[in-house]
């Protein structure tokens, strides 16, 4: 035994620090074992196909032909948007309710003939009586409205065709944010069962051209050309 | 006993270079073992577990490729043809089904939303297999014919919550929300579901059906049940676990061709290990021989050599544990990349169950590969010592 605790001198060092070096390592090891544990996900798979995730933001579908039909001459258009966040109490005074969280942000188009900007064109999903409804709505620099289209929608027929009315759709050009609103007063007006997709295309059209005329003083978060 | 294990410690430490090369070379050829060990269960974890989410065992799909239809079924997609509803009634009436639930799936184009409505029509007995559909707005099963139950991406995109009224422009069908399902991750929440007699009735597909899901009384009866079911005129059994089987076979060689890597690797580290030891043996001959001539006896020499293996080894286990649990994830990551349908969940998880026999090999590789040193050690005759030999 002695000869045992002669042999344990030289050692004596580096048997302190393997011991301590082992005893970290076995804690850390310890540690992350309980914490993968706790952090197991409870979705197992990647889903089978991609899901075809919702459109949180409506998208332009037909950007070539609504240029054509709204802007004479356009050649082009950019992308912007908007950070409306920090003007919740403005929008909120001109909107009349408070602004929804999509409203904290607004993406426009603004369409050029070669450079000279000649209008913007705001996309908007709005909620008819049997489906969503999409809204394209061109604007003229000075905030007139220049043409509203239905770029999606899944009413009946009956609603669609009173929707979709070249006449209704037309009592919309021309107006400006600060003119009233009313739909069958300053707007023109649709049959009893269209009533009340009716409303949420106006309310949608008044809505973005508030959104717009408080965003052109807001700052740019970014541009795209196309 | 402490005395002992000083000793023994004491002699590893003597030679720490070569000690440390062998605790080295065992600790990587276990923790790749236990890598491969914890990948292939947590792979085999996973998909059963899909299975069980699924809730069935085999599909009844019409003639065609079946893995194709399967496939497809599963991922919410149309079919090409479609079964007489007569094969429902002949899977119910089969004594090893337990729940036969019928679909009727329709794609519906919308080239100018750049979108495809996808509609499922189910009777009430999908809803024991899908126990986990939960709703987040109003009821999780159909109010009337005429309801409809979205996905939740189908009811953010459409805007629709429960008691909101909803229109198939294309079927000229008007419908009420019944329920909308909380996410779950699959095409479940982009698809639009209806009664079954309704998808009829809009798809003009009356007593027709895509796919019939069936859930056996007893997973184990599988096989008599899809012989059986086989011979319905008109239609043919896909079991999810040929499905399955299709990616654990193909997990599974790779796993056999890896682990015999990890196997040659471990059976080098014994061979280090027991290299380790008899060179221990051999150049302390004279301290071995003076303890036998002070009074150690052959079995106290025989365990003292061994107890230094068993050090040797548990070390080299530790340590490659600790370095699979540090290096795993990052080798997870490497892995799924070519791993069919990978989990999204982790696989390293570390279980009880393969430390401990980790653990259990690393004493038996200490056992074996000091056998012989300890043997050799243990015959040294103390006479030679005395003799000054």
């Amino acid at each position: 035994m002695e000869m045992a605790s002669q042999s344990r001198q030289p050692g004596s060092g580096i048997k302190k620090y393997l011991l301590s070096s082992t005893g970290v390592l076995l804690l850390a090891a310890v540690l992350f074992w309980w914490r993968s544990q706790g952090t197991s996900q409870t979705i197992l798979f990647e889903p089978p196909v991609r899901v075809a995730q919702s459109e949180p933001l409506c998208p332009w579908r037909q950007p070539n032909e609504d240029m054509k039909r709204f802007f004479s001459g356009s050649t082009r258009y950019q992308t912007e948007t908007r950070i409306l966040s920090g003007l919740r109490a403005p929008l909120a005074a001109q909107l009349g309710r408070e602004p929804t969280g999509d409203e904290n942000a607004l993406l426009l188009y603004r369409v050029y003939a070669q450079q000279t900007p000649i209008g913007v064109v705001l996309t908007r999903r709005v909620k008819g009586a049997y489906g969503a409804i999409e809204l394209v709505l061109a604007v003229a620099p000075d905030g007139h409205v220049l043409g509203l289209r239905l770029q999606r929608q899944r009413e009946p027929e009956n609603i669609a065709a009173a929707l979709e009315r070249p006449e209704w759709l037309a009592s919309f050009v021309g107006k400006r944010v600060k003119d009233g609103w009313q739909l069958g007063e300053d707007v023109g007006g649709v049959s009893g069962e269209a009533r009340s997709s009716a409303e949420a295309i106006v309310e949608g059209t008044r809505s973005l051209l508030v959104l717009l005329s408080v965003a052109e003083g807001a700052p740019v978060s970014n541009a795209g050309h196309h | 006993m402490l005395n002992w294990f000083s000793l023994a410690w004491g002699n590893l430490v003597r030679r720490p270079v070569r000690s440390g090369l062998a605790v080295s070379g065992l600790a990587a050829s276990i923790a790749v073992l236990v890598c491969l060990w914890s990948f292939g269960n947590g792979y085999r974890r996973a998909l059963n577990t899909e299975l069980d989410r699924m809730g069935l065992q085999m599909m009844l799909v019409p003639l065609g490729c079946p893995y194709d239809a399967a496939a497809r079924v599963l991922k919410g997609q149309n079919l090409d043809n479609s079964l007489p509803a007569s094969v429902l009634e002949a899977a119910r009436n089969d004594p090893a089904v337990a729940v036969a639930a019928p679909l009727l799936l329709a794609a519906v184009p919308r080239p100018r939303d750049g979108r495809t409505d996808m509609w499922v029509g189910l009777d009430e007995t999908a809803l024991d297999l899908k126990p986990w559909w939960k709703t987040t707005s109003g009821a999780r099963w159909f109010a009337s014919e005429d309801s409809v139950i979205l996905g939740c991406d189908a009811a953010e995109t459409e805007m629709r919550s429960a008691g909101d009224r909803f229109y198939s422009p294309e079927t000229g069908q008007k419908l009420q929300v019944s329920g909308v399902l909380e996410r779950s991750g699959t095409s479940d929440d982009s698809l639009f579901f209806v009664p079954l007699s309704t998808a009829q009735r809009m798809f003009h597909e009356t007593n027709r059906l895509t796919a019939v899901a069936i859930r056996l009384r007893d997973p184990t009866l599988v096989r008599g049940a899809s012989e059986r079911l086989q011979k319905i005129p008109g239609a043919q059994v896909v079991t999810m676990t040929e499905m399955m089987g299709t990616f654990l076979n193909l997990v599974g060689a790779v796993r056999t061709l890896s682990t015999s890597v990890a196997a040659v690797a471990l059976l080098v580290s014994v061979l280090s290990v027991f290299n380790t030891l008899l060179a221990t043996v051999i150049e302390r001959t004279g301290e071995l021989m003076v303890m036998r001539a002070i009074g150690a006896s052959r079995a106290q020499v025989f365990g003292l050599i061994t107890l230094e293996a068993l050090l040797l080894t548990l070390a080299g286990t530790g340590c490659g544990l600790v370095g699979a649990l540090l290096l795993g994830p990052g080798l997870e990551g490497v892995v799924k990349r070519f791993v069919p349908m990978a989990p999204v969940e982790r696989l390293l998880v570390p279980s009880l169950q393969i430390f401990s026999a980790t653990l259990v090999m690393g004493v038996a590789v200490g056992v074996l590969s000091a056998l012989y040193p300890a043997w050799r050690a243990s015959r040294l005759h103390p006479a030679a010592a005395l003799k000054g030999d």
